[in-house]
């Protein structure tokens, strides 16, 4: 068989046997709308897993990361330090939010931010910022698929059919199985990304430099300075990095569908047992970047997308069936991903945006309809978008981290800090989230300060956080005490 | 909180942030990899082992 045949036949099986494992927990029992939406409530330590790693593991970790190191050296190194920081975060965070929700019947974000405060308009807010910043992030890991597949198939699928394809699939075993679907297909992610990524990321350097020290020397030699920052950029130096480690951790565990996540696990228990280990699956990003570095050496001339420095590195050392691999495991990387940020969307758009604004009155069973109708229509719209107008979204997608982060107060501040008040949180949010446009739509990222070079998001949640907490102190304290000792039970 | 958990919570910041300052450098190699990079994996085992005791003393208080 030739080799697009090849390839072709394995990326099929990956995606095609995943989704049918995804549809699986839907049809073997008739989910309640809590089963569909935050699994029950009933994850234990496994499931919980993967459905907490396999948000790390996107595709923009697996080709982004390879890229940076291509195209950037030194700065890609941040990559391996926000996680763990994040974790940490994680420990503390997850397992109190999730007694909230199990007490209080929530089951998205800003469920919680409008419980915490009392306030619908924050809630309502909350949402609509956070589907804001998620379509765009579940667009490009619909353009990242179409590129993957058209890349390791030789050409032979046209990007166009591969999302409509995959995306199709993603869409159907999402409405079909919810929550349950995605962690059942994360797991088949995890492994085969995993398989794919410490195969590669120990061969190829080693194939071509014999070892990791010798790639090493071989790139200083070839690059002097490129090993430390600013690598090959002009502005990505100490000060961005730390800045960046920092907005990126604080930052993590503020993407709305994480919250839904946590909400998923049995008992706290499980979250804090998870946040002890989901460190050690950072490292797996080294092999990325070993990847990212060889292609940079082996690989001229110099590509003009760097992100697909993995796979043309692998197109170019192994036959049909290793792009194959590398095809099917990124497909998944970006289907799965994609899966959570579609339940989680159409969740907080039809609960939060629509069921708190117009929709008030709903029935409960309509609204579980609504909801389920809506994950294939927000597909077709992202869909829509890649297909008729790839780079309208852009500006969005620069600002997605950043955005998202700016929660950081509201989510932490509400759960753990008893004057957190709801004219503190809006005020924050408001001054935050003017900080982020204002910066990236004036491209002032990394904004020069006193001779530093700070991550723009980074500065704007500074300037939140003061917010929060100077108007917070003025005003007097709101909080229901009922909330706050659900996260705390020990100091009852 | 106790202050065991507090000192705990900062370590690993300390290192993968602030000690970003003082590991920016190529040389030496360490298991073969430039030096910042090794910071930052080492980085990530300490975080792993902060965490780990954090929970075992979270762990242990709860049994009591």
């Amino acid at each position: 068989m030739s080799n697009p045949t090849i390839a072709l036949i394995i990326i099929a099986i990956f995606i095609v046997g995943s989704a049918a494992v995804g549809i699986a927990p839907g049809l073997r029992q008739k989910l309640s709308f809590e089963q569909w939406a935050v699994g029950g409530r009933n994850f234990g330590r496994a499931m919980n897993w993967f459905i907490l790693a396999g948000e790390i593991y996107t595709a923009f970790a697996f080709m982004g990361a390879a890229g940076w190191a291509y195209s950037k050296g030194a700065p890609v190194f941040y990559a391996l330090g926000y996680g763990c920081l994040a974790y940490i975060v994680g420990y503390y965070l997850l397992p109190a939010m999730s007694p909230i929700g199990r007490r209080f019947g929530l089951m998205t974000q800003a469920d919680l931010v409008e419980h915490i405060y009392d306030s619908r308009v924050l809630g309502v807010l909350t949402a609509f910022i956070g589907v804001c910043f998620m379509l765009p992030y579940l667009q490009l890991q619909l353009m990242g698929l179409g590129l993957i597949i058209e890349t390791c198939s030789y050409g032979v699928i046209p990007r166009t059919t591969a999302m409509i394809i995959a995306f199709g699939l993603v869409a159907t075993f999402v409405s079909i199985s919810g929550l349950k679907g995605v962690a059942a297909t994360a797991i088949i992610k995890d492994i085969v990304m995993i398989v794919a990524v410490v195969y590669f990321g120990v061969y190829l350097p080693v194939h071509y430099f014999g070892s990791y020290g010798g790639l090493f020397e071989a790139v200083e030699k070839a690059k002097p300075g490129l090993l430390m920052l600013p690598g090959a950029t002009k502005n990505m130096d100490v000060s961005w990095m730390m800045s960046t480690v920092a907005l990126t951790s604080l930052g993590f565990y503020m993407w709305p569908h994480l919250t839904a996540n946590s909400f998923s696990a049995r008992n706290p228990d499980v979250l804090k047992h998870n946040a002890v280990f989901l460190p050690l699956y950072q490292i797996c990003l080294l092999f990325p970047i070993l990847i990212g570095f060889t292609a940079l050496l082996v690989i001229q001339p110099a590509l003009k997308t760097p992100d697909m420095a993995f796979m043309m590195l692998v197109q170019k050392t192994f036959p049909g069936w290793a792009l194959g691999m590398v095809g099917g495991a990124g497909a998944l990387a970006c289907m799965i991903p994609a899966a959570d940020l579609l339940l989680a969307t159409s969740m907080v758009f039809t609960r939060n945006v629509y069921g708190r604004t117009a929709g008030t009155n709903t029935a409960p069973a309509t609204m579980a309809k609504l909801t389920k109708g809506v994950v294939l229509f927000l597909a077709v719209i992202a869909l829509m978008l890649c297909i008729f107008s790839p780079g309208m979204l852009v500006n969005l997608l620069l600002t997605g981290y950043s955005g998202v982060s700016q929660f950081f107060p509201l989510l932490v501040l509400g759960v753990f800090w008893r004057r957190a008040n709801k004219v503190g949180a809006f005020c924050g949010l408001a001054v935050g989230e003017f900080l982020v446009f204002y910066t990236m739509l004036n491209k002032m990222d990394p904004l020069p300060v006193a001779g530093m070079n700070l991550n723009a998001g980074f500065l704007a949640l500074v300037a939140n956080m003061i917010v929060f907490v100077v108007v917070s102190l003025l005003m007097a304290p709101q909080r229901s005490e009922s909330v706050y000792m659900t996260a705390h039970p020990v100091e009852k | 909180m106790s202050i065991a958990k507090v000192i705990l919570t900062l370590i690993p910041f300390a290192w993968t942030i602030g000690g970003i300052s003082f590991a920016n450098r190529t040389r030496p190699f360490v298991l073969g990899v430039p030096f910042l990079m090794f910071w930052m994996l080492a980085g990530i085992l300490l975080a792993f082992i902060c965490l780990m005791v954090m929970y075992k003393l979270d762990t242990d208080r709860q049994k009591h």
